[in-house]
C-alpha cells in the first residue's frame, strides 16, 4: 500500500453524500415505460419499414418515435437510431414540412416532436465516430515528425455527408415547428434515446 | 454559401441558442466557489446532454451544457495535409491569443480542433445572441482564412521555384 | 462589438498580407562575411591580427587567421566531402582559380591560400576581383564534379554527333559516370553527363512532417514551372519523387533510407552548358538545397506566431 499517493486519491469519489455520487436514477421519471430489448426493437423497425413501403411515410415516422425505447438498453437504442435514420431517409425533401406538420401535432405531438429532436442529435454524434476512437491520432501535433500520422488521418470530405445533410435539413424544419424548447428538452431529459 | 454549409450553421446557431440558457450557481463541493461546472465536472447532476451537430466526418460541433456554462467545440475542414497543417498554426495562434477573445478555451477538447468556453459571467456581460453571432461568424470565416492561407502558400512556392528557375536562361 | 472586432484584427494580423516575400529571395554564392572581412582588411586599414571561425551552408567552415604576421592572411576551408570533390578534380579546380596564393593546407583543414597584404594588385578592381574570388571558395571547390560532368558532356556530344542515335556505340548512350558527392550528413548531390544532357540528382531529407509536406507544395511549383510559364520554357527540367530516380539504379545503398528522403532531378540541356553560361549554371544550382529548405522554413514562420 505504500506506493499509493493518498494526496492523489479523489474522495469525493468515495463519499456517497458527495454530490460527485449523485444518483442519476432519481432523475427519471417513475412513468418511464419497460425496459425494451433489442428484439423489441427489431420488431418495431420490421413493422415501421412495412408501412414506409406501403407508401405511409407519416404513419411510419409516428410509430417508429411512439416505440421510442427510451427505458431500454444500449443496443436495443441503437438498432431503432438506426430505423429512425431509414425513416428519415426515406421522406422526400419536399414533403419533410408536410409530415412533420402532422406528426407534431395531435395528441402527444410535442412529445413526438422532442423525440425526433433526440434523435436527429443522437444521428449526428453517432455515424461520424467519436471523439475518443480519433483521440489518438489527433493528439499528436504536425510538428512532431514522422511520417506516418498523417496518411492514418481521415481527410478530405468525409463519410458520413450525405446522412448529416438530411439530419441537417430535418434539424432545421424541426427548429421552425416545434421551437428552441424542443432542443432545451433533449439536453435536460435524462430519458435518452 | 454553399448548400450544405447553411443547414449546419443554422443548426449550431439554433442549438447554442438553446444551450446559452444558463445561469449563475455557486460550486456545490467548495464553499464560496464558483467555476464552470462543464469544466469542473463536479456533478454527473449539472452537466446536461451534449448535442453534436455535424456536417460530415471532419466538419462537426459538439456542444457540452451545464447549469452554469457550455463547452462549445469545432472541428475545423481540413481537406488534405496542408490544411491539417495550417488548421493547426491558426488555431495555435488563436489560442495563445485567449485573452483577448474572452470565451476561447487554451485547449481544445480531444477530437476537436478549437473550443470555447462561456460562462454564465459572459452571459451577463455581453449579449447572448452577440456571443453566437461570433461563434456562427468564427465558423464561416475560419474556412476561408484556411484556403486563403492555402492560396498564399501555393502562390508562394510558385514564386519561389519560378525565382530560382528564371536566371537558368 | 467588441469579440468579432478583435477577431477580424487578428485574424489579419496572422495573415500577414499577400506577397510580402522575404526580401531575401535568392542566396548569394559568395560568403558575406568573408568578404566583408577582407574588403575592411585590403582597403588599407591598419593590419590587425585576426582569428575568426565562419560558418557556411551545408556545414562548410572557413578559418581566416594570420598565424605569421599581422599582414599575412592564412584563409582555410574545411568540406565535408573534400575526398570525393579531389576525386572529381577539386584540386585542379583551385590551383587553377587561387594558384599562387596556395599553401599547404592547415592542419584540421583541407585547402588554405595565404594573403600578403603588402603585395597587393594595385588597381582597385583587381582587388575586388580577389576578394570576390576568395569568397567563392566553397563554390570553387564545390563547382569541381560539375565542371567535370560539363567537360564530359562535351565530349560525348561530339562523339555522339559522329553517329546516328540508333548506332551510337554503347558507351556514348549510357554516358559518364554516376559521381556522388555526399556534401551533408545525409544528403548528397549525384552527378551524370550524357551525350545530350547533364543531370543533377540531389538527395534531400525531410526532418519533420511539416517540412515535408511544404517541400511536396514546393516542389511541385517546380516541376510545373517550366510547364505553366512562357518565359521558362527554356529552364532546366525539374523532377520530383520519392524512390531513387533510375539514374541512381546502380549506387548502393540508396534503398535502405526508407520513405524520409526525396529525390530531386534537374536536367540541363546543352543550352544551359555552353561556355557563356557555365559559370553562371555550376554556381545557381549549387544553391538549390540551402535555397529550397530557407524558403520552406521561410513560409512556415509566417502564419505562426
Amino acid at each position: 500500500m505504500s506506493q499509493i499517493n493518498y494526496r492523489t486519491i479523489n474522495i469525493d469519489a468515495l463519499d456517497p453524500e458527495s454530490s460527485a455520487n449523485f444518483p442519476m436514477e432519481s432523475l427519471l421519471p417513475a412513468t418511464l415505460p419497460q425496459a425494451a430489448s433489442a428484439s423489441d426493437a427489431a420488431n418495431a423497425a420490421t413493422q415501421v419499414r412495412q408501412m414506409l413501403r406501403g407508401g405511409d411515410p407519416e404513419g411510419a415516422l409516428r410509430t417508429v418515435l411512439d416505440t421510442a425505447p427510451l427505458g431500454g438498453d444500449d443496443r436495443a437504442k441503437e438498432v431503432h437510431l438506426a430505423t429512425v435514420i431509414d425513416v428519415l431517409q426515406g421522406i422526400r425533401q419536399g414533403e419533410m414540412t408536410r409530415i412533420l406538420e402532422g406528426v407534431c401535432s395531435g395528441d402527444g405531438g410535442a412529445e413526438r416532436a422532442d423525440c425526433l429532436m433526440k434523435y436527429l442529435y443522437k444521428g449526428m454524434s453517432s455515424a461520424a465516430p467519436s471523439s475518443g476512437a480519433q483521440s489518438p491520432k489527433k493528439s499528436v501535433s504536425p510538428q512532431d515528425t514522422g511520417f506516418s500520422q498523417i496518411q492514418a488521418r481521415n481527410l478530405g470530405e468525409g463519410g458520413g455527408g450525405q446522412q448529416m445533410s438530411v439530419l441537417l435539413s430535418w434539424h432545421e424544419r424541426l427548429v421552425d415547428i416545434a421551437g428552441t424548447g424542443s432542443i432545451v428538452r433533449v439536453m435536460t431529459d435524462r430519458r435518452t434515446v | 454559401m454553399s448548400q450544405s454549409l447553411r443547414p449546419y450553421l443554422q443548426a449550431v446557431r439554433s442549438s447554442l441558442t438553446a444551450a446559452l440558457t444558463i445561469s449563475n450557481f455557486a460550486s456545490q463541493t467548495s464553499e464560496r466557489h464558483n467555476c464552470p461546472e462543464i469544466e469542473a465536472n463536479s456533478s454527473p447532476e449539472i452537466l446536461l446532454n451534449p448535442l453534436h451537430i455535424s456536417r460530415n466526418e471532419n466538419e462537426k460541433v459538439k456542444i457540452e451544457p451545464s447549469y452554469n456554462s457550455v463547452r462549445i467545440s469545432i472541428r475545423i475542414k481540413q481537406a488534405d495535409e496542408i490544411e491539417h497543417i495550417l488548421v493547426h498554426k491558426f488555431t495555435r495562434f488563436l489560442t495563445q491569443r485567449a485573452e483577448s477573445f474572452f470565451i476561447l478555451r487554451r485547449k481544445p477538447v480531444e477530437g476537436y480542433d478549437i473550443s470555447f468556453l462561456i460562462t454564465n459571467f459572459h452571459t451577463e456581460k455581453m449579449l447572448t445572441h452577440k456571443l453566437i453571432d461570433f461563434v456562427i461568424e468564427f465558423m464561416e470565416e475560419v474556412d476561408k482564412e484556411i484556403s486563403e492561407m492555402k492560396l498564399f502558400l501555393n502562390a508562394r512556392a510558385r514564386f519561389v521555384a519560378e525565382s530560382f528557375l528564371t536566371p537558368f536562361d | 462589438m467588441t469579440i468579432t472586432g478583435n477577431l477580424t484584427t487578428a485574424t489579419h494580423l496572422h495573415c500577414i498580407p499577400s506577397i510580402v516575400l522575404p526580401v531575401m529571395l535568392l542566396l548569394d554564392y559568395q560568403n558575406a562575411l568573408i568578404q566583408s572581412l577582407l574588403t575592411e582588411r585590403f582597403s588599407g586599414a591598419p593590419p590587425a591580427s585576426i582569428d575568426q571561425v565562419v560558418s557556411d551552408f551545408d556545414g562548410v567552415t572557413f578559418h581566416l587567421s594570420t598565424p605569421e604576421s599581422k599582414t599575412k592572411i592564412l584563409i582555410s576551408i574545411n568540406v565535408k566531402c573534400y575526398k570525393e570533390l579531389v576525386q572529381y578534380g577539386a584540386q585542379e579546380v583551385l590551383e587553377r582559380e587561387y594558384g599562387p596564393y596556395i599553401v599547404s593546407p592547415e592542419p584540421g583543414y583541407d585547402f588554405s591560400v595565404q594573403i600578403d597584404l603588402e603585395a597587393l594588385p594595385a588597381e582597385e578592381e583587381a582587388r575586388n576581383d580577389l576578394i570576390m574570388k576568395l569568397a567563392l571558395m566553397k563554390r570553387n571547390a564545390m563547382a569541381a564534379p560539375f565542371e567535370k560532368a560539363f567537360d564530359e558532356f562535351n565530349k560525348l556530344a561530339e562523339e555522339a554527333s559522329r553517329y546516328t542515335s540508333e548506332s551510337a556505340p554503347q558507351g556514348i548512350q549510357e554516358g559518364g559516370e554516376v559521381m556522388a558527392i555526399h556534401y551533408r550528413e545525409e544528403e548528397a548531390i549525384y552527378i551524370k553527363a550524357n551525350w545530350d544532357r547533364v543531370t543533377v540528382i540531389f538527395s534531400t531529407v525531410f526532418r519533420e512532417e511539416t517540412d515535408r509536406i511544404f517541400g511536396k507544395v514546393f516542389l511541385q511549383e517546380f516541376v510545373d514551372a517550366r510547364r505553366r510559364v512562357l518565359t521558362l520554357q527554356n529552364a532546366p527540367q525539374v523532377l520530383f519523387r520519392n524512390d531513387p530516380p533510375l539514374e541512381l539504379a546502380n549506387v548502393p545503398g540508396l534503398n535502405a533510407s526508407g520513405g524520409e528522403v526525396s529525390y530531386v532531378t534537374f536536367v540541363l540541356f546543352p543550352r544551359h552548358l555552353t561556355p557563356q553560361r557555365r559559370y553562371e549554371n555550376i554556381s545557381h544550382i549549387q544553391t538549390f538545397r540551402d535555397y529550397f529548405h530557407y524558403h520552406i522554413k521561410a513560409s512556415k514562420v509566417c502564419g505562426s506566431s
